[in-house]
């Protein structure tokens, strides 16, 4: 995990969260985006900061920067867009038509 | 990291030509299939089951078979009405999963000692999953594309992704990797069942009150499936997954309440 330099503090907002992704086994999208999703390991699971569930098949998506509100992601395994908005002080991902 | 490997960098266009490909869909499966013929890895060993299991197991997978002819037969005609080439490429490569399937599937009942799948599924047949059938391919003679996906991408993949992702936590070990397999296809084919018809109901809202005649119309089939599968598995009330979670809301998403 880093800090990105560049991204300054700015309104009070501490700077993203960088991360280094390394592949979990997940084998369902091709090779070079692999990184970027792994699987739900039930419940005892939990995300991280840059990690959001997909409501539609259930698959974690992983980006390289902490995930905020307002932040658009893809989900490969089943080809949905989402965006992620805070409920309740929990960050869910919603899915874009 | 490479340039442009960062999936949530494409913008939408780019990644609606991206996931709708064949070359998306080849290198996705060779992922989870290459060197696992049927499914299944060679080594994996094959435990024994008692009579009660297999006969259990057997009229599953007679409906599951049922699930995926329904799903083949309905996606294959779907191309000749498809509103445009990405889906029509789309569904070429659900025809191909939907074939896998049903292959893997009745390959399995051989394993399990039936000689003739096809009088045994005519026989075993769960009644609501064959009027299922028989509504979803009316909507795809009538090229209705709305109710086809409703019916076939967004209803029956939902009901088989749960209950495959389920039934694979509790199998034997070769069935539960042949299922394992098919669930990560399920995924692709649910989630464009329900962009799609998301998408359209945004620029055509009057779809809505339809498609909602039709949940109704389809939902006790669906749930009446549902509750008999579950009883073949011998899976308790208590323990049956959340159907809930899954398909009512997926349909919920798309603005259909329960």
């Amino acid at each position: 995990m880093m800090t990105d330099p560049l991204e300054l503090p700015s309104g009070g907002r501490r700077p993203r969260l960088f991360f280094d992704l390394e592949e979990t086994g997940f084998n369902e999208v091709p090779k070079r985006f692999r990184r970027f999703y792994r699987r739900w390991r039930g419940a005892g699971d939990k995300l991280g900061p840059n990690e959001a569930l997909c409501p539609v098949c259930k698959v974690v998506i992983r980006s390289t920067k902490e995930l905020r509100a307002g932040d658009r992601v893809y989900c490969m395994p089943c080809m949905s867009r989402l965006e992620l908005v805070e409920e309740e002080g929990m960050l869910i991902a919603k899915v874009i038509y | 990291m490479a340039q442009g490997d960062n999936p949530h960098d494409l913008d939408e266009a780019e990644f609606r030509a991206t996931v709708h490909s064949f070359e998306f869909w080849f290198e996705a499966v060779e992922g989870y299939l290459h060197g696992r013929p049927y499914g299944v890895s060679p080594g994996l060993q094959d435990i024994e089951l008692s009579e009660r299991q297999r006969q259990g197991l057997i009229m599953t997978l007679c409906n599951y078979c049922v699930g995926e002819t329904a799903a083949l037969d309905a996606s294959s005609g779907m191309i000749g009405f498809a509103p445009d080439r990405g889906a029509k490429i789309f569904l070429a490569t659900q025809v191909v999963d939907e074939g896998r399937h049903l292959e893997v599937l009745l390959h399995r009942m051989k394993q399990l000692g039936v000689a003739d799948p096809d009088a045994e599924i005519a026989q075993r047949a769960n009644r609501s999953l064959l009027k299922f059938k028989d509504r979803l391919l009316d909507f795809v003679d009538a090229r209705d594309w709305e109710a086809s996906v409703f019916a076939q991408n967004v209803i029956l993949e939902c009901l088989e992704f749960t209950v495959f992702r389920h039934h694979a936590g509790t199998a034997d070990p070769v069935t539960a990797e042949m299922l394992r397999g098919i669930v990560s296809d399920e995924r692709r084919h649910m989630g464009f069942g329900e962009n799609d018809l998301g998408r359209r109901l945004l620029t055509a809202p009057h779809t809505h009150d339809r498609l909602c005649k039709i949940k109704r119309e389809l939902d006790s089939l669906v749930l009446d499936t549902f509750a008999e599968t579950m009883g073949e598995l011998g899976i308790e009330h208590d323990d049956r997954p959340d159907l809930a979670g899954d398909y009512l809301a997926a349909v919920a998403r798309l603005g259909f309440g329960a």
